[in-house]
C-alpha cells in the first residue's frame, strides 16, 4: 500500500452510487469533498473488520473503523484552504448530525432492514449477492438484527404498552419532521454552508442518495423525501459534480438496460407461443396417462368380455358356488 | 405512543387553556431521584417557568410507574396525561403558549437540531454516568433509587432499572465505549453549544426558547450534583460561557431550582 494513498474498504456500489451503504458512502463523499484521493477496496465483508462494520479507512498502517476519527483523518490529509469549515459551523455540523442520528436513523433502518416488502426485494438479495459464499447466509441476518435492536431498543419503552405499528408511527412521523428541518436549513443554497460542501451534507448523502436511487416501489418516508425537492437536488448535485459514472459504468447500465429491454421483447414474442407450449404439455401428458392407464388394463374396452364369454360365465359360477359352500 | 393519541384526543376537544390545578409529578427530589431524571424534571420545570405558567408539584415514589411512558417528570391537566420534555412542549404549544415563535423556520430547525443534540449526547453520558461507572452506581444510584421501597424491592428495582438503562446504551453502541470517550463527546457537545451560544444571553437572541430550558436543566444538574466522579461536571465548568449561561438563568428562575 503506498502511504500517501487512504485505502477504504466498503460496500460496492450499485444503482448509480458509489456505494449503497450510508456510512461508506459519507467516507467517500466528504474524502471527495476535501480533494483527499482515496482508493475504495469493495471488500464487501464486514466479518473480519476490527469492529465488524464496513467501511474501514487504512492509512499509516492502521484501520480505524469510528465515524468521527475517519473523517478527522481525511480532514487532516486535505490540501489547505479546501474545507473552511471550522467555528459555529462546526456546532452546526455537530447539531445536524445529532439530529439525523436520532430521529432519521430510525426511520432509515426501519425502511432497508425491517420493512417486510423492501427487504425481502431489494435488501436481503442484494447484501446476498455481494457477500462471499458461505457468509451470504449469514450477514443479511446480522444486519437486519442490528437494525431491528437500533430502532426498537433505542426507543427504551415497555413492549406490554406499545406494539411495533406505533413505534414505527413515531419514527416515521420524527423522520419526516426530521428532512423538513433539512430542508428549511438548506433553503435555496448550493451546500448547507453556501457554496463549499461540508461534513454535513456528505452524512446527508450518506443517507438520503440510496433512498433515492435504489428500485423500492412505495415507502413514505421515500415519498416524503421526493417532496423535499432541494434535498434531492443536492443528492443529485453532489452525485453528478463528485461522482461521474466513469466510461465502463456507463457502458454496463447501458447493456443492462438493454437487457431489461431485450427480456421484456422476448418476453412479449414469447407470448403466443408459450400458450401453445402449455397445451402441447397437457396434450402430451393426457396421451401418456391414457396410454399407461389402457397397458396396464385399469381401463378395459368392453368388447374384451363380449369376445370371451365363457370367460365370464365361469367368473359368474365360481361366486355362486362360494356362495352355495 | 399514548402522546400520539392524546394528541389525537386534545385537538377533538374545545378546552380551557390552562386549568388551576395542573400538577407536576417526579419522585422526591431530595432522597430519591436520580441524575437524568433530576435534569429532565429541571429542564421542564424551567421551560413552564419560562411561558409563565403555574403547576403544582406532587412528589411521589412511584412517579416513574405512574407515568404513561414510564418516564418522569409528568404532567396532569385536567383530564390529559403528558411526560417528557419533547410532547410537553408540544403540549403547551397546542394550549396556545409558546416562548419560539419569533423564530423562523430555518432557526426552529436548528433549535431542534441543538435539542437533538442535548438527548443525544448529554443525556446518553447522564444515564452512563449514573448506570455504568461502578463507583456511581454503586455509592449512589442504586441507593437512592430504592429508597421507599420495602427490603427485597429496593434490592431488585434498582437491578432491573440498571438492566433496561445498559440495553437501551448498548443498542446505540454507548456501552462499549470508554469513560474517556464518553468526556470527549460530552466536550464536543459543549464545544457546540458554547460556540452558538456565544455572547448572546440566550441561545436566539434576548428571549429564551425550549432550548435554553433543555440546557439549562441539563447542565445545571450536572454541575450541581455532588458525586463520586466528577469529571464531567469539571468538563462542563471550563466551558465559561456555559457556566454563566447556567447562573442567569439560575438568577433569573431561582425561586424553584435552589430547593
Amino acid at each position: 500500500m503506498a502511504d500517501d494513498v487512504l485505502e477504504v474498504d466498503i460496500w460496492e456500489g450499485d444503482w448509480e452510487l458509489p456505494s449503497v451503504d450510508s456510512d461508506c458512502l459519507t467516507v467517500l463523499a466528504f474524502s471527495k469533498f476535501c480533494g483527499v484521493p482515496c482508493r475504495a477496496v469493495k471488500r464487501n465483508n464486514p466479518v473480519w473488520t476490527p469492529s465488524g462494520t464496513l467501511p474501514v479507512l487504512r492509512a499509516d498502517g492502521k484501520s480505524v473503523s469510528k465515524m468521527s476519527e475517519m473523517l478527522e483523518i481525511i480532514k487532516k490529509r486535505s490540501p489547505t484552504g479546501v474545507t473552511p469549515q471550522v467555528g459555529p459551523n462546526n456546532a452546526d455540523v455537530k447539531a445536524f448530525s445529532s439530529l439525523m442520528e436520532q430521529k432519521l436513523l430510525p426511520a432509515v433502518l426501519h425502511t432497508w432492514w425491517l420493512d417486510d416488502q423492501t427487504y425481502v426485494d431489494v435488501t436481503r438479495p442484494w447484501y446476498a449477492h455481494a457477500s462471499p459464499f458461505p457468509l451470504n447466509f449469514y450477514i443479511p441476518g446480522r444486519l437486519h438484527r442490528t437494525a431491528a435492536s437500533i430502532v426498537y431498543m433505542a426507543e427504551n419503552v415497555d413492549p406490554d404498552n406499545i406494539t411495533k405499528a406505533e413505534i414505527e408511527a413515531k419514527i416515521y412521523k420524527d423522520a419526516k419532521e426530521c428532512l423538513n428541518h433539512l430542508s428549511y436549513r438548506l433553503g435555496e443554497q448550493d451546500f448547507f454552508f453556501g457554496s463549499l460542501p461540508s461534513e454535513l451534507d456528505a452524512k446527508v448523502i450518506g443517507y438520503l442518495a440510496p433512498l433515492l436511487k435504489a428500485p423500492v416501489q412505495t415507502n413514505r418516508l421515500i415519498n416524503h423525501l421526493k417532496a423535499c425537492t432541494n434535498l434531492c437536488t443536492l443528492c443529485n448535485r453532489v452525485l453528478m459534480r463528485y461522482f461521474p459514472l466513469s466510461p465502463e459504468e456507463m457502458e454496463l447500465k447501458r447493456k443492462r438496460d438493454e437487457e431489461t429491454r431485450q427480456k421484456m421483447q422476448i418476453d412479449s414474442l414469447e407470448f403466443p407461443n408459450k400458450k401453445r407450449n402449455i397445451l402441447f404439455a397437457a396434450l402430451f401428458a393426457a396421451v401418456a396417462m391414457l396410454s399407461y392407464a389402457l397397458s396396464s388394463g385399469i381401463v378395459k374396452f368392453g368388447t374384451e368380455n363380449v369376445n370371451n364369454p365363457d370367460y365370464a360365465d365361469d367368473d359368474y359360477n365360481d361366486d355362486d358356488d362360494d356362495d352355495n359352500g | 405512543m399514548s402522546s400520539l393519541v392524546a394528541e389525537a384526543i386534545q385537538t377533538e376537544l374545545a378546552i380551557e387553556r390552562w386549568p388551576d390545578d395542573v400538577q407536576f409529578f417526579q419522585q422526591y427530589q431530595v432522597e430519591q431521584i436520580t441524575l437524568p431524571d433530576q435534569a429532565a424534571c429541571l429542564s421542564v420545570k424551567t421551560f413552564l417557568h419560562m411561558c409563565g405558567l403555574n403547576y403544582r408539584e406532587e412528589l411521589r415514589i412511584n412517579a416513574e410507574e405512574m407515568s404513561p411512558s414510564g418516564k418522569v417528570p409528568f404532567l396532569k391537566v385536567g383530564p390529559f396525561l403528558t411526560s417528557e420534555f419533547e410532547p410537553i412542549v408540544a403540549f403547551v404549544n397546542q394550549r396556545g403558549f409558546s416562548i419560539s415563535e419569533q423564530l423562523d423556520d430555518a432557526q426552529r430547525s436548528e433549535m431542534k437540531a441543538y435539542m437533538a443534540m442535548v438527548d443525544n449526547i448529554l443525556v446518553h453520558a447522564e444515564l452512563y454516568l449514573s448506570w455504568v461507572i461502578p463507583d456511581v452506581v454503586n455509592e449512589v444510584t442504586i441507593p437512592r433509587y430504592g429508597v421507599g421501597q420495602p427490603q427485597p424491592l429496593s434490592w431488585i428495582l434498582p437491578r432491573l432499572k440498571k438492566r433496561d438503562v445498559q440495553t437501551r446504551l448498548s443498542s446505540i453502541g454507548w456501552s462499549k465505549k470508554t469513560f474517556d470517550e464518553v468526556c470527549e463527546e460530552v466536550v464536543t457537545c459543549c464545544q457546540a453549544l458554547s460556540d452558538r451560544l456565544g455572547t448572546n444571553s440566550y441561545f436566539f437572541g434576548e428571549r429564551p426558547t425550549e432550548l435554553d430550558a433543555l440546557v439549562f436543566g441539563h447542565l445545571f444538574t450536572i454541575i450541581t450534583t455532588e458525586l463520586p466522579e466528577m469529571r464531567i461536571a469539571n468538563i462542563i465548568r471550563k466551558f465559561e460561557t456555559l457556566t454563566t449561561f447556567c447562573s442567569n438563568v439560575d438568577k433569573l428562575y431561582r425561586d424553584f431550582s435552589a430547593d
